[in-house]
């Protein structure tokens, strides 16, 4: 079967042969065993560098849960973008579009207002984005549900963005109103920071919770990705898929949010430089977001921690700072 | 997840299917478009509809394809109501063509034409060297290998719509849905597609496409449906149906037949 060759037309720039194979299973393993290699030399590094020898009770209590909150935060994050990417056939969807983040936001703030415990903040936090995902299902009820062929993701994108308008003016109501002393916290908080992250293990479970049935639903979400009618017609059940994708992405950036505030950039900009990079196979793309989102957060947390030691700045600037150049750089370079 | 994998045979296909309309009434807010329609579609033949715009071409074929149910009556497909196969056993006994695909991401020619195997996919989903085959074998037949690497993003409309008619070639199902397979292609690749399809008939397929050209649909359909957006449906043998008396009535404009050198032409008689 591999040996036909296709001749490509004069004028075209010859792509890749992988362009004319498709995804493989056997490439797709390539790519996420090349990608899980840069996640544990990113533990690695954070684990002993750059103190060199260091107290093995440092390593256990603190730097591994948090290495290990930063990995399941960055995985989450991008694991959401790119399965609302694929839901609202939309580039430009990131984990917050359709307002999870600030629900959460606005109800952590709330909490931050009121001193309460930090397991109180977590709690509000993500009753807060199961108040937004709750807000979203209400009004857009009809487009998870209706069955005949028309296009719901620009209905859907529009409901979101607009409660995330109005969640978003109530963070800056809350930050107008909050104590002087309390604001930095805050700002800390939206700007996204691995400081308060204790513990690995509640993101590290989200995340097998929610990329098991991702990667189960995979070959459905490249069908989705041609258009609802496409998709209806070659037997995928759109209306119940489209839910499930949705409480998916949803339940991974609450509990992201939960764990580290709302990193920004990781969730919009992963999933499409592995895309640039390798193309778009669901089936690839979501376990590889996964983990290209765990190992770049892990990153620049270690960058977040001593780059001004011993002060730290938040790790979402990190991200932002050098993943924006990054990121125009690969986008500038391929034109088709 | 997918069923299990039933292979079909490329060319000749296992079993025809019977699609059947029994008493359909379609109506959208409160026109009616068809009403009481009763038909059989069987293996061999080829259906063209044709009627004015918005005459209820669009809504027919993505009726007849179950995805959305009639205002009255069933369409049944093999004697089983539409309603009750499960949409991945149907996507095995049909395949359909919407008319536009609005595409935001990029993907290769090959990798669009491939997910025509989705219904085929079995354990983890992932392709097998069969359903590459397939997927190479329907581009050749569209003449689209040179394009097998392109980004979908960058083909014409006429392209991107020989894309679409590859993806349902590869799905190898019997009874084939193609909503306008013609737009926007030039006449050569016009020709081309309906001898494509007169030759899936012949091989035991059923074909029912949409159509504006009512020449070309006389030359290569069987059958023909005619509608006219108010509920009324003329159908049969394609030459009875799209008669000249008939298609003046059914578009308002009055046509007249010629004849030269064997062939027949509608032509508008001012």
């Amino acid at each position: 079967m591999s040996e036909r060759q296709v001749p490509y037309s004069a004028g075209t720039r010859p792509g890749p042969q992988d362009a004319v194979r498709g995804m493989t299973a056997r490439r797709a393993c390539l790519i996420w065993l090349a990608l899980a290699g840069l996640a544990w030399a990113d533990l690695v590094h954070a684990l002993f560098r750059p103190d060199g020898g260091l107290d093995d009770e440092i390593v256990r209590s603190l730097r591994l849960p948090r290495a290990g909150a930063g990995f399941a935060c960055g995985a989450l994050l991008s694991l959401s973008g790119a399965l609302l990417q694929v839901l609202l056939r939309n580039p430009l969807a990131d984990p917050y579009v359709l307002g999870v983040s600030g629900g959460a936001a606005s109800f952590a703030l709330a909490a931050m207002m009121f001193m309460l415990p930090w397991w109180g903040v977590d709690a509000s936090a993500f009753a807060g984005a199961l108040l937004a995902v709750l807000f979203v299902l209400g009004m857009a009820r009809r487009e998870f549900w209706r069955s005949d062929p028309v296009e719901a993701s620009p209905r859907l994108l529009l409901t979101g963005v607009v409660l995330g308008t109005g969640w978003m003016a109530l963070i800056s109501l809350l930050l107008t109103l909050a104590p002087d002393r309390g604001l930095r916290g805050m700002l800390f908080w939206l700007s996204g920071d691995l400081n308060g992250a204790a513990d690995a293990w509640p993101g590290l479970l989200v995340l097998g919770v929610v990329l098991v049935p991702s990667i189960l639903a995979a070959p459905q979400l490249n069908v989705m990705l041609r258009g609802e009618t496409v998709a209806h017609a070659l037997g995928v059940p759109v209306g119940p898929l489209r839910l499930r994708i949705y409480l998916l992405a949803s339940l991974a950036t609450a509990a992201a949010v939960v764990t580290a505030g709302t990193i920004g950039f990781v969730g919009l900009v992963v999933p499409h430089m592995l895309r640039i990079s390798f193309g778009n196979d669901q089936r690839m793309l979501l376990p590889a977001s996964a983990l290209g989102g765990g190992a770049l957060v892990m990153l620049a947390d270690l960058a977040a921690r001593t780059v001004v030691a011993p002060a730290q700045l938040p790790v979402g600037v990190i991200t932002a700072i050098t993943g924006v150049p990054v990121f125009l750089w690969m986008l500038l370079r391929r034109r088709h | 997840m997918s069923p299990r994998r039933a292979t079909l045979p490329a060319e000749s296909l296992a079993q025809g299917a019977r699609l059947a309309a029994r008493d359909l009434t379609l109506t959208v807010g409160r026109r009616t478009l068809i009403a009481g329609l009763q038909l059989e579609f069987s293996p061999g033949q080829i259906w063209c509809i044709a009627g004015p715009n918005g005459a209820g071409k669009t809504t027919l074929i993505s009726t007849l394809a179950g995805l959305q149910p009639p205002t009255q009556g069933v369409v049944e497909l093999d004697g089983l109501c539409l309603s009750g196969w499960p949409g991945s056993a149907l996507a095995l006994r049909r395949a359909l063509m919407p008319q536009a695909v609005r595409d935001a991401f990029s993907a290769s020619v090959f990798e669009a034409v491939l997910l025509g195997r989705h219904p085929y996919l079995a354990g983890w989903g992932w392709e097998q060297p069969s359903d590459r085959a397939a997927a190479l074998d329907a581009l050749a037949a569209l003449g689209l290998s040179e394009l097998a690497a392109r980004d979908i993003l960058s083909l014409s409309g006429g392209e991107r719509q020989r894309v679409a008619l590859a993806a349902v070639l590869c799905q190898q199902a019997p009874l084939m849905l193609l909503d306008e397979p013609l737009a926007h292609l030039d006449l050569h690749h016009q020709i081309d597609c309906l001898k494509l399809l007169v030759q899936r008939a012949a091989a035991g397929c059923t074909v029912i496409f949409s159509c504006h050209d009512l020449n070309l649909a006389r030359r290569y359909a069987s059958h023909a449906l005619l509608l006219d957006g108010a509920g009324v449906t003329n159908a049969g043998l394609v030459r009875e149906v799209l008669s000249a008396a008939n298609a003046s009535r059914a578009f308002g404009y009055p046509l007249m037949l010629i004849e030269s050198a064997g062939h027949e032409a509608l032509v508008p008689a001012h």
